[in-house]
């Protein structure tokens, strides 16, 4: 409990303020102007001074002197009607006072009493998401909401498809609640056991059934009673391993490793895998049947880089945590958020949250603005500059220059192929490179 | 705007934050009041409050809009 001293010349909101305070737990004083906060030092020891910046005998900081005086300095949250009060105030009073603008919500009180800062955007981020995980207002996210509503009222298996980083777990726990379902959402990762663990995480397994099994262990399907099941990375799972899950998915019951005691189950099961339809098809990663059992309704996720207008909302909302999280107010420009709109992102949404993160760490948290680098560089990709491809002021000259260039990366330099994808001919092709000095006259 | 107009706008706009603070303060008593945490009579009292502050909000912005017109006219 804390002893609350409150300065504010408007009566009716320190009687509401004092409600909330007392309602919090703490004790509370009040005091409607200069004068009659220094009786209270006087005569009580404080924990915490709510003060209002304008009194009627004064500004708020002239008691600050006589707080620096006290045995025990309180903490001191500044109320102002004014904004742009606020960064007078900090450079007042260096970063160790809060403040609070009004119109004040109860929230922010019990934030500054806390002694964590109060969030500038109160009742946290704006941004809507769907299904309590997913964000996005995209064309194709529409879309993709509109599959996860069809799916979730009914009890079909679903495969999620998509490259890596865009979200497939994240699509999956949407699922589950979509569905209201009163069993558990359990996930795991098949490309993360070795053959001989899969089926005991899978399935379970009795005490002895080998070594190391000290005890009794129910598997990841008798987990989900009632629930979802996600199974990440299906197309990693040993082919071996393949007919024991179709055998649980045809005959709706397991027997854990070493058992005999048949386990009926029900869970709806989605799973999910970075390749596409066609690879999963040509690689014969998955069995046929069981691809049919797991992908009764597949979806594809889509790419960030075809829902591009969402990438300044996901900058957004990963930099507002960030804030909450570090007690930050860092902001995006608009520029930056054009520069982060124009890169392709191909570790998707997830390499979009490590780069905030990023910049993050690396900006100067006592200031509002990101430090962003020139350029966005990944790994997994080529260098990419953060100015768009395709810009006015480019010949088309310099632009076709490039898209041979990539084209022939794409396919080894194999110039036939290249020029059958550009649709040119192999002869125009050639004269072209001629042109750019990159083919000597013997090729 | 010139400088004069801009700092009768800030010195309003100041002045209004007072009933937009008392509005929203009512408000999280009346939730209070809705979530059983203080005694529901408490929200009525509250709505009262919130009505009379959303009347002093409009005459303060009338009274900005009057100052603002007859500095133009003057």
């Amino acid at each position: 409990m804390l002893t609350v001293l409150l300065v504010d010349d408007d009566p009716e909101f320190t009687d509401v303020a004092c409600t909330i305070i007392e309602f919090l737990g703490h004790e509370v004083l009040t005091a409607g102007n200069l004068q009659e906060a220094r009786e209270w030092l006087e005569k009580e020891q404080f924990d915490h001074i709510l003060l209002d910046f304008m009194l009627p005998d004064g500004s708020g900081v002239h008691l600050f002197e006589e707080l620096d005086q006290l045995a025990k300095r309180p903490r001191v949250t500044l109320i102002t009607g004014h904004p742009s009060v606020r960064g007078i105030i900090k450079g007042l009073c260096g970063p160790n006072i809060d403040y609070l603008v009004k119109p004040i919500q109860r929230e922010e009180i019990e934030a500054v009493l806390e002694g964590r800062k109060a969030s500038k955007s109160t009742g946290g981020s704006n941004i809507k998401k769907h299904f309590g995980h997913l964000i996005g207002e995209s064309a194709q996210m529409k879309e993709l909401y509109k599959l996860i509503e069809r799916v979730s009222r009914t009890s079909a298996n679903v495969m999620l498809l998509g490259e890596s980083g865009v979200g497939k777990e994240v699509v999956a726990e949407s699922i589950h609640e979509a569905s209201e379902v009163e069993g558990p959402y359990v996930a795991t990762n098949c490309g993360a056991f070795s053959k001989e663990l899969i089926g005991s995480e899978l399935f379970g397994h009795e005490k002895g059934a080998f070594t190391g099994a000290v005890g009794r262990k129910s598997g990841v399907f008798e987990q989900a009673e009632g629930g979802t099941l996600f199974l990440d990375e299906i197309t990693e799972m040993p082919i071996d391993m393949q007919p024991n899950l179709l055998r649980v998915l045809e005959n709706k019951v397991v027997i854990r490793v070493g058992g005999t005691k048949t386990i009926p189950i029900a869970c709806r099961v989605v799973s999910a895998t970075n390749r596409t339809m066609e690879e999963i098809a040509e690689s014969k990663v998955l069995r046929e049947d069981i691809y049919f059992r797991l992908a009764v309704f597949p979806i594809t996720i889509p790419p960030l880089r075809e829902r591009k207008e969402d990438i300044p909302l996901l900058a957004t909302y990963f930099i507002d945590e960030l804030n909450k999280e570090n007690d930050t107010r860092f902001e995006w420009d608009e520029s930056q958020l054009d520069m982060l709109t124009a890169y392709d992102w191909p570790g998707n949404v997830r390499e979009l949250r490590h780069f905030v993160h990023r910049a993050a760490i690396m900006s100067d948290p006592d200031k509002t603005e990101l430090d962003l680098p020139k350029t966005i560089e990944s790994p997994f990709a080529k260098k990419q500059s953060t100015t768009p491809a395709l810009q006015a002021g480019r010949t088309i000259e310099d632009v076709e220059k490039e898209l041979i260039y990539a084209t022939l990366e794409k396919v080894n330099g194999n110039k036939t192929l290249a020029a059958e994808m550009l649709g040119i001919s192999t002869k125009t092709l050639y004269n072209r490179l001629h042109a750019y000095g990159d083919l000597t006259k013997e090729e | 705007m010139n400088e004069k107009e801009f700092a009768t706008v800030t010195a309003y706009v100041h002045d209004a934050r007072k009933p937009l603070n008392r509005i929203s303060m009512q408000a999280e008593l009346l939730k209070m009041a809705m979530q059983g945490e203080i005694p529901a009579d408490k929200a009525l009292d509250a709505l009262d409050k919130i009505i009379a502050s959303t009347k002093d909000c409009s005459d303060q912005l009338t009274n900005m809009v009057d100052t603002l017109s007859s500095s133009i006219t003057e």
